[in-house]
């Protein structure tokens, strides 16, 4: 992550455009709040590396 | 052992009451139903009650059809389930208005053809994305031993129903924890199997890469008995194995014996109210564990976990959020919103990720059999509450009961998740984790548990 941080505002209103997904203006500022929580809870999976031979698991098998 | 007819009874007890002919089927399920209509202005479990069909089924057991291990046992089931005639709620308001079940799901069926018998639906989160038990077009589910606090969620209906007495036996689903936080909360033996172990056909899907079906009930006996019971290849759900059905029950009392067990440390050491952390403590000093071992990435497996659940289930419902926003319950629509706004690298790396974590717990199982860890990071909050103080720290309700079971089921390990309680606490729970596939040593050691009563669950 950069230190600049993300306009979530413009990033919810822009993205939701793009999919074709009406948020109503009462929805807005807690979609935005939802995305700043994911935001934040995904930082360890983005610290992370990975090798480029780590492939997905096509089938789960646990 | 409990008088089959109370509400103390276990499955095992009333099948053992019904094969040995000590009562009769109809006067159990009869008993089940006034129960359930005694507790549900307090708890609220049911959303549908199926009873003309209940006493149908006892009539014919009474009459000496669908003789199984299950005979005469009540159950209910998570409202996600297909009930046949009814609409799959799946906690919505939204699914209630679409059709009616054609049949009843795959696991219904399995607990029914061993003589088991089904009295309803039960309440849920919405989609399941949930851990509290909260909704708000049924009313929240509310916990047996205070009404005032949640059940946990999102299988918020199946922990009251078998924590109030009213069936000893539920079936929920588990995608980030949901049969693990209800048993915690409510104080119940909970078993979320290995991924793709048991059938999920005929049920409303949440998120296919972790979504999990299995019961709940106030003993390890009764788990061990209808997971045998559901076990089996199932070519109706893709992700279904084709292993060889393996009976647990016969070695339930096995003991301990042999068994290598280890506390989980680090992530799952810390984040918590000591009192998650007395839990574990307490079973691990009943099982003579004094290992540690840590579960590498273990925040990272949350967070990917997270990341995969948000978009999926975003991805899923997205044509419901075009159409029928208002409908949503407020507490998941805008949260599948975002979801539906997160990026596509992240769900790449994130299933990238999956498998390396998959790789660094399976190496970790050559060291030990059982890892203990907690359940849920505090007992049940308040109705209502949205913050919570854990460690020091407010945190989001919602987004935080689930983050010791989201490492967990995001690698599809099989998990008993069992009670403990202290005189004049709530209960709360403790993981048992096995290895993929060993849900045996899990029941094993949940079962020794209860033996020695370090973990009992009784009805409120």
């Amino acid at each position: 992550m950069t230190d600049k941080k993300p306009d979530l505002a413009s990033w919810v209103d822009e993205a939701a455009q793009a999919i074709g997904l009406p948020i109503a203006p009462e929805y807005r500022a807690n979609v935005i709040v939802n995305l700043e929580r994911a935001l934040a809870i995904v930082q360890p999976l983005l610290a992370v590396e990975l090798d480029d031979g780590l492939t997905p698991v096509p089938v789960f098998r646990p | 052992m409990s008088d089959p007819l109370s509400k103390a009874a276990t499955a095992t007890e009333i099948a053992r009451a019904v094969s040995t002919g000590k009562v009769k089927v109809s006067a159990v399920i009869d008993a089940a139903l006034a129960r359930i209509e005694a507790a549900e202005p307090t708890v609220n479990a049911f959303t549908d009650i199926v009873a003309g069909r209940a006493r149908k089924r006892a009539a014919e057991i009474d009459a000496g059809k669908h003789i199984g291990p299950l005979s005469g046992v009540p159950f209910a089931v998570k409202n996600l389930f297909d009930i046949e005639g009814l609409p799959t709620r799946a906690g919505s308001k939204i699914n209630a208005d679409g059709p009616r079940a054609a049949r009843d799901g795959a696991l219904i069926r399995k607990l029914e053809a061993a003589g088991a018998i089904l009295l309803g639906g039960l309440n849920m989160g919405e989609y399941a994305y949930d851990f509290t038990g909260e909704n708000i077009h049924y009313g929240p589910s509310r916990n047996p031993h205070d009404p005032g606090c949640m059940t946990g969620g999102s299988s918020g209906g199946s922990g009251a129903a078998v924590a109030a007495g009213e069936v000893p036996l539920a079936l929920g689903s588990d995608t980030n924890g949901s049969i693990r936080v209800p048993s915690s909360l409510c104080g119940l033996f909970g078993l979320k199997p290995t991924y793709g172990r048991l059938s999920r056909a005929g049920s409303f899907p949440f998120v296919d890469a972790f979504d999990h079906l299995g019961p709940l009930a106030r003993s390890t006996k009764d788990l061990a008995l209808s997971f045998d019971a559901m076990q089996g290849w199932d070519p109706d759900d893709p992700v279904c194995t084709d292993r060889i059905a393996e009976p647990t029950l016969a070695g339930l009392d096995e003991g301990i014996g042999g068994l290598r067990i280890a506390v989980a440390g680090d992530y799952f050491a810390k984040g918590g109210e000591p009192e998650c952390f007395d839990a574990v403590a307490t079973v691990a000093k009943a099982l003579g564990a004094t290992k540690t071992v840590v579960l590498p990435q273990a925040a990272a497996a949350r967070a990917a976990a997270y990341v995969i659940t948000a978009m999926e289930g975003a991805q899923l419902h997205l044509p419901r959020l075009k159409s029928r926003p208002q409908d949503f319950d407020p507490d998941t629509r805008e949260r599948f919103m975002a979801g539906a706004l997160l990026p596509g690298v992240w769900y790449v790396k994130a299933q990238r990720f999956r498998r390396q974590f998959r790789a660094k717990v399976l190496k970790l199982f050559d060291e030990v059999d059982i890892v203990l860890a907690p359940a849920t990071p505090r007992s049940a909050p308040k109705l209502g509450q949205t913050m919570m103080m854990v460690d020091g720290v407010e945190l989001p309700v919602r987004a935080n009961l689930g983050i010791y079971t989201q490492p967990i089921s995001f690698i599809g390990l099989p998990v008993v998740a069992v009670p403990t309680r202290k005189p004049g606490a709530m209960p709360i729970g403790v993981q048992v984790i096995a290895r993929p596939y060993n849900e045996a040593a899990a029941l094993r050691v949940s079962a020794y548990l209860e033996k020695a009563g370090v973990c009992v669950s009784t009805p409120a």
